[in-house]
Protein backbone atom coordinates (compact mmCIF):
# COMPACT_ATOMS: atom_id res chain seq x y z
CA UNK A 1 0.00 0.00 0.00
CA UNK A 2 1.18 3.45 -1.12
CA UNK A 3 1.09 5.18 2.52
CA UNK A 4 1.30 8.37 0.93
CA UNK A 5 -1.93 7.87 -1.07
CA UNK A 6 -3.86 7.34 1.81
CA UNK A 7 -3.19 10.43 4.09
CA UNK A 8 -5.53 12.85 3.65
CA UNK A 9 -4.54 16.07 2.54
CA UNK A 10 -5.61 19.66 3.53
CA UNK A 11 -5.64 22.71 1.88
CA UNK A 12 -3.35 25.28 3.39
CA UNK A 13 -4.39 27.96 5.16
CA UNK A 14 -2.68 30.03 2.24
CA UNK A 15 -4.96 28.40 -0.67
CA UNK A 16 -8.26 28.65 0.98
CA UNK A 17 -10.55 30.63 -0.85
CA UNK A 18 -10.65 34.45 0.02
CA UNK A 19 -14.24 35.35 1.63
CA UNK A 20 -14.73 38.17 -1.68
CA UNK A 21 -17.88 41.07 -0.93
CA UNK A 22 -20.40 40.68 -2.72
CA UNK A 23 -20.33 42.08 -6.14
CA UNK A 24 -22.75 45.03 -6.83
CA UNK A 25 -23.76 46.49 -10.13
CA UNK A 26 -24.91 50.06 -10.73
CA UNK A 27 -25.82 52.35 -13.35
CA UNK A 28 -23.08 54.60 -14.44
CA UNK A 29 -25.45 57.45 -14.33
CA UNK A 30 -25.24 57.06 -10.46
CA UNK A 31 -21.89 58.67 -10.50
CA UNK A 32 -20.32 61.82 -11.59
CA UNK A 33 -18.41 61.66 -14.33
CA UNK A 34 -15.25 62.64 -12.73
CA UNK A 35 -15.22 58.87 -10.56
CA UNK A 36 -15.85 57.66 -13.94
CA UNK A 37 -13.30 59.33 -15.52
CA UNK A 38 -10.80 58.36 -12.59
CA UNK A 39 -12.03 54.71 -12.56
CA UNK A 40 -11.78 54.11 -16.42
CA UNK A 41 -8.08 55.29 -15.94
CA UNK A 42 -7.45 53.49 -13.15
CA UNK A 43 -8.85 50.14 -15.27
CA UNK A 44 -6.37 50.78 -17.95
CA UNK A 45 -3.11 51.75 -16.00
CA UNK A 46 -1.21 48.98 -17.17
CA UNK A 47 -3.41 48.12 -20.36
CA UNK A 48 -1.66 47.12 -23.56
CA UNK A 49 -2.42 50.75 -25.02
CA UNK A 50 -3.52 52.84 -22.05
CA UNK A 51 -5.31 55.53 -23.44
CA UNK A 52 -6.20 57.55 -20.78
CA UNK A 53 -9.12 60.15 -20.76
CA UNK A 54 -9.91 63.52 -19.17
CA UNK A 55 -13.84 64.57 -17.93
CA UNK A 56 -13.84 66.29 -21.24
CA UNK A 57 -12.85 64.02 -23.34
CA UNK A 58 -15.48 60.74 -21.61
CA UNK A 59 -17.59 63.47 -22.22
CA UNK A 60 -17.20 63.59 -25.83
CA UNK A 61 -16.65 59.88 -26.15
CA UNK A 62 -20.72 59.76 -24.76
CA UNK A 63 -21.77 61.97 -26.56
CA UNK A 64 -20.25 61.00 -30.39
CA UNK A 65 -20.99 57.56 -29.68
CA UNK A 66 -24.67 57.21 -28.14
CA UNK A 67 -23.02 55.65 -25.21
CA UNK A 68 -26.45 55.43 -22.54
CA UNK A 69 -25.05 56.14 -19.21
CA UNK A 70 -27.93 54.96 -17.57
CA UNK A 71 -27.80 51.61 -19.14
CA UNK A 72 -23.52 51.08 -18.73
CA UNK A 73 -22.26 49.41 -15.38
CA UNK A 74 -20.18 49.72 -12.31
CA UNK A 75 -19.04 46.95 -10.49
CA UNK A 76 -18.84 47.56 -7.05
CA UNK A 77 -17.62 45.58 -3.91
CA UNK A 78 -17.51 47.37 -0.37
CA UNK A 79 -18.16 50.62 -1.30
CA UNK A 80 -15.33 50.46 -3.98
CA UNK A 81 -15.22 50.72 -8.11
CA UNK A 82 -13.60 47.24 -9.10
CA UNK A 83 -14.57 48.02 -12.96
CA UNK A 84 -16.94 49.59 -15.37
CA UNK A 85 -17.71 49.01 -19.09
CA UNK A 86 -19.96 51.63 -21.61
CA UNK A 87 -23.17 50.68 -24.09
CA UNK A 88 -24.04 52.72 -26.88
CA UNK A 89 -27.28 52.13 -28.52
CA UNK A 90 -28.07 52.73 -31.78
CA UNK A 91 -31.07 50.52 -32.28
CA UNK A 92 -31.22 47.85 -33.35
CA UNK A 93 -27.45 47.37 -32.34
CA UNK A 94 -25.54 48.52 -28.97
CA UNK A 95 -22.06 48.53 -28.47
CA UNK A 96 -19.86 47.63 -25.43
CA UNK A 97 -16.96 49.82 -24.72
CA UNK A 98 -14.29 50.46 -22.04
CA UNK A 99 -14.61 47.45 -19.99
CA UNK A 100 -12.15 47.29 -18.03
CA UNK A 101 -11.32 46.30 -14.29
CA UNK A 102 -8.87 47.76 -11.79
CA UNK A 103 -5.49 45.41 -11.78
CA UNK A 104 -5.83 44.79 -8.30
CA UNK A 105 -9.39 43.61 -8.55
CA UNK A 106 -8.94 40.96 -11.24
CA UNK A 107 -9.44 37.26 -11.71
CA UNK A 108 -12.77 37.17 -9.90
CA UNK A 109 -14.78 37.33 -12.59
CA UNK A 110 -15.51 40.89 -12.53
CA UNK A 111 -15.57 41.30 -16.32
CA UNK A 112 -17.25 38.68 -17.04
CA UNK A 113 -20.44 40.06 -14.95
CA UNK A 114 -20.04 43.59 -15.89
CA UNK A 115 -20.34 41.64 -19.76
CA UNK A 116 -23.46 39.22 -18.98
CA UNK A 117 -25.29 42.51 -17.04
CA UNK A 118 -24.24 44.86 -20.68
CA UNK A 119 -25.82 41.91 -22.37
CA UNK A 120 -28.89 41.69 -20.69
CA UNK A 121 -29.53 45.21 -20.56
CA UNK A 122 -29.08 44.66 -24.76
CA UNK A 123 -31.55 42.16 -24.69
CA UNK A 124 -34.28 44.44 -22.13
CA UNK A 125 -33.54 47.08 -25.06
CA UNK A 126 -34.58 44.26 -27.91
CA UNK A 127 -31.24 44.83 -29.34
CA UNK A 128 -30.64 42.24 -32.40
CA UNK A 129 -26.46 42.62 -32.06
CA UNK A 130 -24.32 43.58 -30.09
CA UNK A 131 -20.63 44.92 -31.23
CA UNK A 132 -17.57 45.54 -29.32
CA UNK A 133 -13.80 45.74 -30.30
CA UNK A 134 -10.84 44.52 -28.68
CA UNK A 135 -7.23 44.78 -29.13
CA UNK A 136 -5.55 42.44 -30.42
CA UNK A 137 -3.40 40.32 -28.73
CA UNK A 138 -5.58 40.89 -25.75
CA UNK A 139 -5.91 37.40 -24.77
CA UNK A 140 -7.81 37.52 -22.00
CA UNK A 141 -10.49 39.88 -23.13
CA UNK A 142 -10.31 38.21 -25.90
CA UNK A 143 -11.24 34.54 -24.64
CA UNK A 144 -13.60 36.42 -22.42
CA UNK A 145 -15.46 37.23 -25.32
CA UNK A 146 -15.16 34.18 -26.89
CA UNK A 147 -16.41 32.78 -24.10
CA UNK A 148 -19.90 34.79 -23.74
CA UNK A 149 -20.28 33.68 -27.79
CA UNK A 150 -19.15 36.56 -29.33
CA UNK A 151 -17.52 36.23 -32.77
CA UNK A 152 -14.94 37.48 -34.93
CA UNK A 153 -15.92 39.82 -37.92
CA UNK A 154 -13.06 41.84 -39.20
CA UNK A 155 -9.75 43.57 -38.05
CA UNK A 156 -9.77 47.12 -37.35
CA UNK A 157 -6.35 49.46 -37.95
CA UNK A 158 -6.01 52.36 -35.66
CA UNK A 159 -3.15 54.16 -37.97
CA UNK A 160 -1.76 58.09 -38.18
CA UNK A 161 0.32 59.86 -39.98
CA UNK A 162 2.88 62.59 -38.73
CA UNK A 163 2.79 65.77 -39.89
CA UNK A 164 5.10 66.61 -42.64
CA UNK A 165 5.57 62.88 -43.77
CA UNK A 166 7.00 62.48 -47.30
CA UNK A 167 4.15 62.58 -49.56
CA UNK A 168 4.30 60.88 -53.12
CA UNK A 169 3.71 62.31 -56.23
CA UNK A 170 -0.04 62.91 -57.27
CA UNK A 171 -1.66 62.81 -61.15
CA UNK A 172 -2.33 66.52 -61.76
CA UNK A 173 -5.94 67.39 -60.17
CA UNK A 174 -8.37 70.15 -59.05
CA UNK A 175 -8.99 69.80 -55.58
CA UNK A 176 -12.03 72.33 -53.78
CA UNK A 177 -12.48 71.84 -50.16
CA UNK A 178 -16.08 71.73 -49.37
CA UNK A 179 -18.03 73.03 -45.70
CA UNK A 180 -19.40 70.89 -43.23
CA UNK A 181 -22.88 70.62 -44.43
CA UNK A 182 -21.49 69.73 -47.91
CA UNK A 183 -19.00 66.81 -46.30
CA UNK A 184 -22.10 64.89 -44.11
CA UNK A 185 -24.31 64.74 -46.93
CA UNK A 186 -21.25 63.02 -48.84
CA UNK A 187 -21.32 60.44 -46.63
CA UNK A 188 -24.90 59.40 -47.67
CA UNK A 189 -23.24 57.94 -50.61
CA UNK A 190 -20.23 55.85 -48.79
CA UNK A 191 -19.87 52.45 -49.99
CA UNK A 192 -17.20 51.29 -47.27
CA UNK A 193 -18.51 49.81 -43.71
CA UNK A 194 -17.14 51.67 -40.95
CA UNK A 195 -16.75 51.01 -37.64
CA UNK A 196 -19.58 52.15 -34.71
CA UNK A 197 -16.84 54.97 -34.47
CA UNK A 198 -16.71 56.30 -37.58
CA UNK A 199 -20.51 55.26 -38.64
CA UNK A 200 -22.49 58.37 -39.56
CA UNK A 201 -24.39 59.72 -36.45
CA UNK A 202 -20.42 59.08 -34.85
CA UNK A 203 -19.64 61.65 -37.51
CA UNK A 204 -22.55 64.46 -37.11
CA UNK A 205 -21.60 64.22 -33.32
CA UNK A 206 -17.97 64.66 -33.40
CA UNK A 207 -18.17 68.12 -35.47
CA UNK A 208 -15.91 70.45 -36.92
CA UNK A 209 -16.14 67.76 -40.44
CA UNK A 210 -14.92 68.99 -43.71
CA UNK A 211 -15.36 67.68 -47.04
CA UNK A 212 -12.49 67.68 -49.90
CA UNK A 213 -13.58 67.25 -53.27
CA UNK A 214 -10.58 66.58 -56.24
CA UNK A 215 -10.77 65.90 -60.08
CA UNK A 216 -8.13 64.73 -62.25
CA UNK A 217 -7.19 66.31 -66.34
CA UNK A 218 -8.67 62.76 -67.10
CA UNK A 219 -12.16 63.61 -65.65
CA UNK A 220 -12.06 61.55 -62.88
CA UNK A 221 -12.75 62.22 -59.44
CA UNK A 222 -13.57 61.56 -55.79
CA UNK A 223 -14.28 63.15 -52.42
CA UNK A 224 -12.71 62.98 -49.00
CA UNK A 225 -14.85 63.82 -45.22
CA UNK A 226 -12.14 64.36 -42.46
CA UNK A 227 -12.41 66.47 -39.26
CA UNK A 228 -10.13 69.25 -37.98
CA UNK A 229 -9.27 70.14 -34.79
CA UNK A 230 -6.36 73.13 -34.22
CA UNK A 231 -3.77 70.01 -34.46
CA UNK A 232 -5.01 67.06 -36.17
CA UNK A 233 -7.37 65.92 -38.87
CA UNK A 234 -8.83 62.62 -38.13
CA UNK A 235 -12.13 60.65 -39.15
CA UNK A 236 -10.39 60.37 -42.69
CA UNK A 237 -13.48 58.82 -45.06
CA UNK A 238 -11.90 58.64 -48.78
CA UNK A 239 -13.76 57.58 -51.91
CA UNK A 240 -13.16 57.67 -55.38
CA UNK A 241 -15.80 57.47 -57.70
CA UNK A 242 -14.48 56.39 -60.87
CA UNK A 243 -12.62 53.30 -61.90
CA UNK A 244 -8.63 54.44 -61.41
CA UNK A 245 -9.27 54.61 -58.01
CA UNK A 246 -5.61 54.50 -56.92
CA UNK A 247 -5.18 58.11 -58.96
CA UNK A 248 -7.92 59.51 -57.44
CA UNK A 249 -6.97 58.48 -53.98
CA UNK A 250 -3.11 59.88 -54.12
CA UNK A 251 -4.48 62.81 -55.33
CA UNK A 252 -7.23 63.18 -52.70
CA UNK A 253 -4.06 62.61 -50.03
CA UNK A 254 -1.89 64.71 -51.35
CA UNK A 255 -4.29 67.50 -51.65
CA UNK A 256 -5.28 66.84 -47.68
CA UNK A 257 -2.14 67.01 -46.38
CA UNK A 258 -0.67 69.19 -49.15
CA UNK A 259 -3.18 71.68 -47.75
CA UNK A 260 -2.52 70.83 -43.97
CA UNK A 261 0.97 69.81 -43.39
CA UNK A 262 1.19 71.14 -39.39
CA UNK A 263 -1.48 68.42 -38.63
CA UNK A 264 -0.88 65.17 -37.12
CA UNK A 265 -3.45 62.60 -38.31
CA UNK A 266 -5.29 59.93 -36.71
CA UNK A 267 -7.45 57.49 -38.00
CA UNK A 268 -9.44 54.81 -35.58
CA UNK A 269 -10.70 51.56 -37.07
CA UNK A 270 -9.99 51.69 -40.74
CA UNK A 271 -10.66 47.83 -42.13
CA UNK A 272 -7.78 46.29 -42.60
CA UNK A 273 -8.58 45.03 -46.15
CA UNK A 274 -9.71 48.62 -46.64
CA UNK A 275 -8.68 48.66 -50.60
CA UNK A 276 -7.23 52.33 -49.79
CA UNK A 277 -4.72 51.32 -46.99
CA UNK A 278 -1.67 50.59 -49.21
CA UNK A 279 -2.00 54.35 -50.67
CA UNK A 280 -2.30 55.37 -47.26
CA UNK A 281 0.83 53.52 -46.64
CA UNK A 282 2.65 55.80 -49.26
CA UNK A 283 1.48 58.64 -47.93
CA UNK A 284 2.81 58.14 -44.77
CA UNK A 285 0.47 56.43 -42.54
CA UNK A 286 1.70 53.74 -39.56
CA UNK A 287 0.10 51.36 -38.33
CA UNK A 288 -0.04 52.01 -34.22
CA UNK A 289 -2.10 48.83 -33.32
CA UNK A 290 -5.03 46.51 -34.55
CA UNK A 291 -8.57 45.67 -33.09
CA UNK A 292 -10.94 42.48 -33.90
CA UNK A 293 -14.12 43.98 -34.29
CA UNK A 294 -16.49 41.32 -32.72
CA UNK A 295 -20.29 40.52 -32.37
CA UNK A 296 -23.18 38.93 -30.63
CA UNK A 297 -26.69 37.74 -32.43
CA UNK A 298 -29.26 38.47 -29.97
CA UNK A 299 -32.10 37.41 -32.85
CA UNK B 1 34.09 69.13 -14.19
CA UNK B 2 31.76 72.57 -14.49
CA UNK B 3 28.47 71.46 -13.36
CA UNK B 4 25.28 73.36 -15.11
CA UNK B 5 21.92 72.76 -13.12
CA UNK B 6 19.42 71.76 -16.16
CA UNK B 7 15.91 71.24 -16.06
CA UNK B 8 13.78 68.33 -17.34
CA UNK B 9 10.23 68.16 -18.22
CA UNK B 10 8.55 65.05 -17.20
CA UNK B 11 4.75 64.89 -19.25
CA UNK B 12 3.14 62.24 -17.65
CA UNK B 13 -0.54 61.53 -16.48
CA UNK B 14 0.00 58.12 -14.52
CA UNK B 15 0.79 59.13 -10.70
CA UNK B 16 2.94 56.15 -10.32
CA UNK B 17 4.87 56.52 -12.78
CA UNK B 18 5.66 60.33 -12.26
CA UNK B 19 6.92 59.46 -8.81
CA UNK B 20 8.98 56.60 -9.79
CA UNK B 21 10.83 59.17 -12.40
CA UNK B 22 10.80 62.10 -10.13
CA UNK B 23 12.59 59.56 -7.71
CA UNK B 24 15.46 58.40 -10.34
CA UNK B 25 15.88 62.24 -10.89
CA UNK B 26 16.84 62.25 -7.62
CA UNK B 27 20.25 60.50 -8.62
CA UNK B 28 20.87 63.05 -10.99
CA UNK B 29 21.16 66.49 -8.86
CA UNK B 30 22.64 68.66 -11.67
CA UNK B 31 18.15 68.17 -12.73
CA UNK B 32 15.44 70.28 -11.58
CA UNK B 33 12.62 68.17 -12.68
CA UNK B 34 9.32 70.07 -13.64
CA UNK B 35 6.12 68.24 -14.07
CA UNK B 36 3.11 68.27 -15.89
CA UNK B 37 0.46 65.96 -15.95
CA UNK B 38 -1.56 66.35 -19.34
CA UNK B 39 -0.01 67.91 -22.71
CA UNK B 40 -1.45 71.32 -22.15
CA UNK B 41 0.35 72.05 -18.97
CA UNK B 42 3.30 70.23 -20.55
CA UNK B 43 2.93 72.17 -23.49
CA UNK B 44 2.89 75.63 -21.50
CA UNK B 45 5.73 74.88 -19.19
CA UNK B 46 7.40 73.78 -22.69
CA UNK B 47 6.97 76.96 -24.13
CA UNK B 48 7.33 79.10 -20.56
CA UNK B 49 10.76 77.25 -18.94
CA UNK B 50 13.03 76.14 -22.00
CA UNK B 51 13.28 72.71 -20.65
CA UNK B 52 16.33 70.54 -21.31
CA UNK B 53 15.16 67.67 -22.10
CA UNK B 54 11.66 66.75 -22.38
CA UNK B 55 9.91 63.34 -21.39
CA UNK B 56 7.13 62.92 -22.57
CA UNK B 57 4.25 60.26 -22.36
CA UNK B 58 2.26 59.25 -25.50
CA UNK B 59 -0.74 58.19 -23.74
CA UNK B 60 -2.63 61.45 -22.36
CA UNK B 61 -5.68 62.05 -20.94
CA UNK B 62 -6.44 65.50 -22.63
CA UNK B 63 -4.14 64.79 -26.26
CA UNK B 64 -2.02 62.51 -28.01
CA UNK B 65 1.37 61.76 -27.02
CA UNK B 66 2.29 62.26 -30.65
CA UNK B 67 0.11 65.27 -31.63
CA UNK B 68 1.95 66.78 -28.31
CA UNK B 69 5.65 65.89 -30.13
CA UNK B 70 4.73 67.37 -33.17
CA UNK B 71 3.47 70.59 -31.52
CA UNK B 72 6.95 70.60 -29.84
CA UNK B 73 8.96 69.77 -32.81
CA UNK B 74 6.85 72.45 -34.96
CA UNK B 75 7.33 75.53 -32.51
CA UNK B 76 10.69 77.17 -32.79
CA UNK B 77 10.95 77.83 -29.09
CA UNK B 78 10.66 74.00 -28.45
CA UNK B 79 12.30 72.21 -31.74
CA UNK B 80 15.34 72.03 -30.64
CA UNK B 81 14.90 70.86 -27.28
CA UNK B 82 15.51 66.42 -26.92
CA UNK B 83 12.33 65.25 -26.77
CA UNK B 84 12.07 61.45 -25.39
CA UNK B 85 9.10 59.30 -25.81
CA UNK B 86 8.03 57.40 -22.63
CA UNK B 87 5.52 54.53 -23.31
CA UNK B 88 3.91 51.15 -22.19
CA UNK B 89 3.79 50.31 -26.23
CA UNK B 90 5.29 47.25 -27.39
CA UNK B 91 9.15 48.36 -28.05
CA UNK B 92 8.89 47.89 -31.78
CA UNK B 93 6.01 50.45 -32.35
CA UNK B 94 6.90 52.72 -29.47
CA UNK B 95 10.46 53.23 -31.36
CA UNK B 96 8.78 53.65 -35.22
CA UNK B 97 6.04 56.06 -33.26
CA UNK B 98 9.09 58.05 -31.70
CA UNK B 99 10.82 58.03 -34.98
CA UNK B 100 7.74 58.88 -37.17
CA UNK B 101 6.96 62.53 -34.98
CA UNK B 102 10.48 63.37 -34.62
CA UNK B 103 11.43 61.99 -31.25
CA UNK B 104 15.01 61.91 -30.29
CA UNK B 105 15.04 58.64 -28.14
CA UNK B 106 12.53 56.18 -26.67
CA UNK B 107 12.22 54.74 -23.19
CA UNK B 108 9.79 51.67 -23.02
CA UNK B 109 7.45 51.01 -19.80
CA UNK B 110 8.43 49.45 -17.39
CA UNK B 111 12.15 50.45 -17.59
CA UNK B 112 14.97 49.49 -16.06
CA UNK B 113 16.41 52.51 -13.47
CA UNK B 114 20.02 51.72 -14.76
CA UNK B 115 18.58 51.62 -19.02
CA UNK B 116 16.68 54.75 -17.63
CA UNK B 117 19.27 57.14 -16.48
CA UNK B 118 21.95 56.23 -19.01
CA UNK B 119 19.33 57.12 -21.43
CA UNK B 120 18.29 60.98 -19.33
CA UNK B 121 22.46 61.09 -19.13
CA UNK B 122 22.72 60.95 -22.85
CA UNK B 123 20.80 63.89 -23.80
CA UNK B 124 22.19 65.94 -20.89
CA UNK B 125 25.78 64.96 -21.33
CA UNK B 126 25.44 66.53 -24.35
CA UNK B 127 23.85 69.26 -23.31
CA UNK B 128 26.48 70.37 -20.70
CA UNK B 129 29.02 69.84 -22.92
CA UNK B 130 27.70 72.51 -25.05
CA UNK B 131 26.97 74.33 -21.79
CA UNK B 132 30.55 74.47 -20.47
CA UNK B 133 32.14 74.93 -23.90
CA UNK B 134 30.01 77.89 -24.39
CA UNK B 135 31.43 79.33 -20.88
CA UNK B 136 34.90 78.49 -21.67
Amino acid sequence: MNLSSSIPTYPSTSSLPEVLPPLLMRPASAFPLEALTDAYNQTRIDYIIPMPMNVTRLREYIHNYDVALEHSAVALADDQILGLALLGIRPPRTWITRLGVLPVKRRRGTGQELMEYLITRSQDLQAQQIILEVIKNNTPAHTLFRKLGFEEIRELLVVRRPPRAALPSAPPYSARFLPSETALSLLQQRRSCPSWLDEFPSLCHAGNMKGLEVHLESGEWGWAVFQQTSFQLGRLVLQAETRDEEAVVRALLHALHTAHPHHDTTYENLPAADPYWPFMQEAGYLLSFTRIEMQLSLK
Amino acid sequence: MVEVMQTVLLIEDNRYDAQLISTLFKRLPECRVLYAADAETGLTLAMSESPDLILLDLGLPDMDGQTVASILKDMPASAHIPLIAVTAWPPATARDMAEAYGCDGYISKPFNANAFLAEIKRFLKQDNTASVETLL
